[in-house]
């Protein structure tokens, strides 16, 4: 573990909600991603995963958050209070961001070709013939096809899988070490949605980036990462490799799990988790999920500091009932 | 969009400019044939000779069929032939020569100022997004938009004309640079006004565009910042402006029949009221069709500029 | 309490009211209105119950503001400040009128239009309607003074054949757009007469997208009333109102400057009340205070 590429560690972010309120977005949140591995992180909306991310990228303070306390390392280096050069040398070299596919995408104003060269360049002084033959470069390895027509064209006139490509290379044009990646492919058809996986996982196999990639599709996440970091109302519940998903020692991975919708027979019952998340910051007392929880017992809402069990090398729960539920 | 697909567009709305012109043009010639009365008679008078007046209904085209006296007006204006003043026989095109570049420069003066100051103004304040400043800011560009132009004027008029004279209100001088002092003042209220229009429309496009998530990967990207600040803030969120621009100038036009009035500008505004007054039908129906061609034409283009800047704009 | 939580629909009045009033904008709507409310009352009370007519001549020429005369005197020795109140029927009430009537007949023909399958009408009449709203609103008004005269019922008359088209286009856009949504094809699919679809689902969304405009476009014909009036077209004297009489303030603008400036605060008081209203209602729309 001590060689991990990016540490968190009982990580609390808070939101300033109007000049007196706060709200806690992300209240204690601890994982670790290897080099070279595929991180899933999964979520309902509101378990904090997206602001997870941008503590990651260093832009909380764009929605006026802040890292409240807890450690976030990256490389060795401090995130939670870096300087401004140091996220300068970081941001796009370093760690790469590829953004929600429904929700953003290129700049719409801007040719393609301007934006890669902005990627490519992160403002340095490079060589135009140099940036033009490294974006086409990258545009091939995104898959795109017709690269210099591309370049010349505006984000509109693109479908949203392409953009999605372009934004992918914009993120890998540094080569860097991390690569977040927010929900890619949220809202893309589901043969775009299978190529683009099939990227990230050959980026990952040539370049040994490290990805962390969010959803909140769990079959997904589960047939493409290595291991998967499960988040409910603001904190990370379970860590659990992929391929034993099915030996989840935590309720809530357990009733994701289970209520798949293709793991559902013909004429089947679809099952459902019961109730709704938490509201943000109105979080209750103990374990968040007691409250929709098959297993829930009074102790589990007791208010006491939520542990972090480690099950199996690369297993961690934060259930205080995994050993009654499912054995030793 | 492709050339072909962007000139299809292009010609379809040019095409759509032409009709409506088309209109207006039938618009400003119909409004004679609205007259409850007879206009030759309300034109000389009820006691006139009425020789005089069946020779008036007949310049004026009142005794021939609506239709073919259109087509007569309309081929005469593709002439630039648009009628002869009643009050003193000049063609209406002379005058329009004679005074529309007076009230133009003023307007062109006004908008561009109102743009200098509006751009850092509606930037800044939308992208900082300070809860304080941006009430304060609206607040009062609200009051400015709620107060008639003519009332801020009278107020310009008796902090600067009655009290100091520095904008004297009569006499105007044509050349440069003695005009000046005639046009300060005008020009800086319509500037007042348009700043405030301006401005506020570009602090909330400012606003939204900040939210937009390209603009997050900008600075995760680390774009400079004189490029952030065009590529990223302000050519996203120009379009709404630009096209609130061209549809302003179009109401500019219209204010300046008050402001003209005020300060005794011999521009085409008064012009108009003067004509108005007079019940010189050509020349208020000519202005009417200048006016309402020039709003037109400044609509197309303002929207070919959104375009320009902001692909997607639609056409 | 946090806001997120659903309101409870066994909330007292006062609770809802008092929630009502905290989202963003509700301090201008109230305001605004509570200003605007201000002078309309005042505007057709206070001639009923002052001391003065608007036309009775109770002192000296050009007097100043004082105790008895808040407002000063104009020139022929009328209290100004009867004078400002007793215009408010003309300038709010003539306004008024030139909202009304084009918003209801505007939105009836933009609703027709936006339901009409006939090509050619529908391009004809938006031609016609983008004409009409080509002209700037003053100017074409000035205009259709010459030809169908002045005086403060002839504005409304030209208000209502010019200012319809705008609120016809606005209408006719909404409810192209609302005829597309779903809830529409929902509504027939489920057997409803065609004219019920239009007046329980296109006529309210659409209404209240004119509705919206009307309130904007209030404050412009206001400003648009008297600025006619200012130019000697619209109200007469000796009939109150505020653009003639600070026309007539005009002239003596250096030795009595109430006769202008009382008058033209009345204009942006009203104004500006409903530019409150206008500018609460849109920050509610857009959730931010």
């Amino acid at each position: 573990m001590s060689n991990a590429l990016v540490q968190i560690d009982s990580l609390c972010i808070d939101v300033k909600v109007t000049r007196t309120r706060r709200l806690t977005i992300v209240n204690s949140a601890t994982f670790d991603v290897q080099p070279g591995q595929l991180l899933g992180l999964i979520g309902e909306s509101g378990s904090g995963k997206t602001m997870l991310c941008r503590s990651l990228v260093g832009t909380l303070h764009r929605r006026g958050a802040y890292i409240n306390s807890g450690s976030l390392t990256f490389n060795g280096i401090d995130l939670v209070n870096a300087s401004p050069k140091e996220w300068r040398d970081i941001r796009g070299k370093e760690i790469g961001y590829i953004p929600q596919s429904a929700l953003a995408g290129p700049n719409p104003v801007m040719t393609i070709g301007a934006q890669m060269a902005e990627a490519i360049q992160l403002g340095e002084k490079m060589d135009k013939g140099v940036v033009r033959k490294r974006a086409i470069e990258l545009l091939e390895i995104v898959q795109i096809r017709r690269p210099e027509i591309v370049l010349k064209q505006y984000p509109y006139e693109l479908s949203g899988g392409m953009k999605q490509r372009v934004m992918i290379a914009c993120a890998i044009a540094r080569e860097p070490k991390l690569i977040v990646a927010d929900e890619p492919t949220t809202g893309l058809d589901v043969t775009v949605q299978a190529e683009i996986m099939q990227l990230l996982k050959q980026i990952r196999k040539n370049l040994n980036t490290s990805i962390i990639l969010v959803s909140h599709d769990l079959p997904l996440i589960n047939e493409v990462c290595d291991d998967i970091v499960i988040m409910h109302a603001g904190s990370t519940v379970e860590k659990i490799p992929s391929a034993k998903i099915q030996d989840t020692r935590h309720p809530y991975t357990e009733a994701l799990y289970r209520s798949r919708i293709d793991l559902v027979e013909p004429r089947g019952k679809l099952v459902t988790i019961n109730g709704q998340p938490p509201t943000v910051g109105d979080w209750p007392t103990g374990c968040r999920f007691a409250g929709r929880c098959d297993y829930a017992k009074p102790g589990c809402s007791a208010d006491v500091e939520i542990p972090s069990i480690k099950i199996g090398p690369n297993h961690l729960t934060s259930c205080i009932r995994q050993a009654e539920i499912w054995g030793k | 969009m492709n050339r072909n697909v962007f000139l299809r567009k292009l010609g379809g709305r040019l095409l759509r400019t032409i009709s409506i012109s088309f209109w207006v043009m039938v618009i400003s010639y119909s409004l004679m044939r609205l007259s409850p009365g007879d206009p030759a008679e309300a034109r000389l008078g009820a006691g006139a000779d009425p020789e005089a007046i069946i020779k008036l209904r007949e310049t004026l085209g009142l005794n021939e069929n609506a239709f073919v006296a259109f087509v007569d007006y309309f081929t005469g204006v593709l002439r630039g032939d648009l009628g002869v003043s009643l009050a003193n026989d000049v063609e209406v095109l002379e005058i329009i020569k004679r005074t529309f570049p007076l009230t133009l420069t003023y307007i062109v003066l006004s908008v561009f100022f109102a743009f200098i100051i509006s751009v850092p103004i509606g930037t800044i304040i939308g992208w900082s997004n300070k809860a304080s400043a941006v009430y304060v800011f609206r607040g009062i560009t609200s009051i400015i938009i709620a107060t008639p132009n003519f009332f801020i004027a009278m107020v310009g008029i008796l902090l600067f004309s009655v009290k100091y004279n520095w904008a004297p209100l009569f006499g105007y001088v044509s050349d440069f640079p003695g005009n000046l002092k005639y046009l300060w003042l005008p020009i800086t209220v319509n500037t007042l006004i348009l700043v405030s229009i301006i401005s506020r429309v570009l602090q909330t496009s400012v606003v939204d565009t900040r939210a937009e998530e390209f603009v997050e990967t900008g600075i995760i990207r680390g774009v400079s910042r004189p490029r952030f600040f065009w590529f990223y803030i302000l050519k996203p969120s120009l379009a709404p402006t630009v096209v609130l621009l061209s549809y302003m100038m179009g109401t500019m036009l219209g204010a300046t029949v008050i402001l003209e009035t005020i300060f005794s500008l011999p521009g085409i505004g008064r012009e108009l009221v003067g004509a108005v007054l007079a019940n010189d039908y050509p020349v208020v129906q000519g202005i009417l069709l200048l006016f309402g061609v020039i709003t037109v034409f400044l609509s197309f283009i303002g929207d070919l500029l959104a375009y320009a800047l902001d692909r997607r704009v639609k056409l | 309490m946090s806001n997120n939580k659903a309101f409870a629909a066994d909330a007292s009045r006062k609770e809802r009211i008092k929630e009502w009033v905290s989202r963003p904008g509700g301090f201008g709507i109230i305001t605004g209105s509570l200003m605007f409310a201000a002078i309309t009352l005042v505007g057709f009370i206070y001639p009923l119950v002052g001391p003065y007519a608007a036309d009775e001549f109770v002192g000296e020429s050009l007097e100043g503001p004082s105790l008895s005369h808040p407002m000063g005197l104009d020139q022929l020795g009328r209290d100004v400040m009867t004078r400002v109140f007793s215009a408010v029927p003309a300038d709010i009430g003539i306004a008024f009128l030139g909202v009304t009537i084009p918003l209801t007949i505007g939105t009836v023909v933009g609703i027709l239009l936006g339901i009409s399958k006939n090509k050619y009408v529908v391009s004809t009449v938006s031609s016609l309607i983008d004409g009409i709203n080509a002209f700037p609103l003053l100017i074409i008004a000035i205009a259709m003074v010459t030809f169908l005269g002045p005086g403060l019922f002839n504005v409304v008359i030209i208000l209502t054949l010019m200012s319809w088209a705008r609120y016809a286009r606005i209408a006719r856009t909404k409810a192209v757009v609302v005829l597309q949504q779903n809830y529409i094809e929902a509504a027939k699919l489920m057997g409803y007469s065609k004219r019920r679809v239009i007046s329980k689902h296109v006529a309210p969304n659409v209404s209240s997208e004119s509705l919206a405009y009307a309130l904007s476009d209030f404050i412009l014909v206001i400003i648009i009333v008297s600025g006619l009036s200012f130019l000697g077209f619209a109200a007469r004297p000796p009939m109150p109102e505020w653009g003639s009489m600070i026309a007539d303030g005009r002239t003596f603008l250096g030795q009595a400057w109430w006769l202008t400036v009382f008058p033209g605060l009345a204009i942006c008081w009203s104004a500006i009340s409903l530019s409150f209203i206008v500018e609460g209602l849109s920050r509610r729309d857009r959730g931010n205070s």
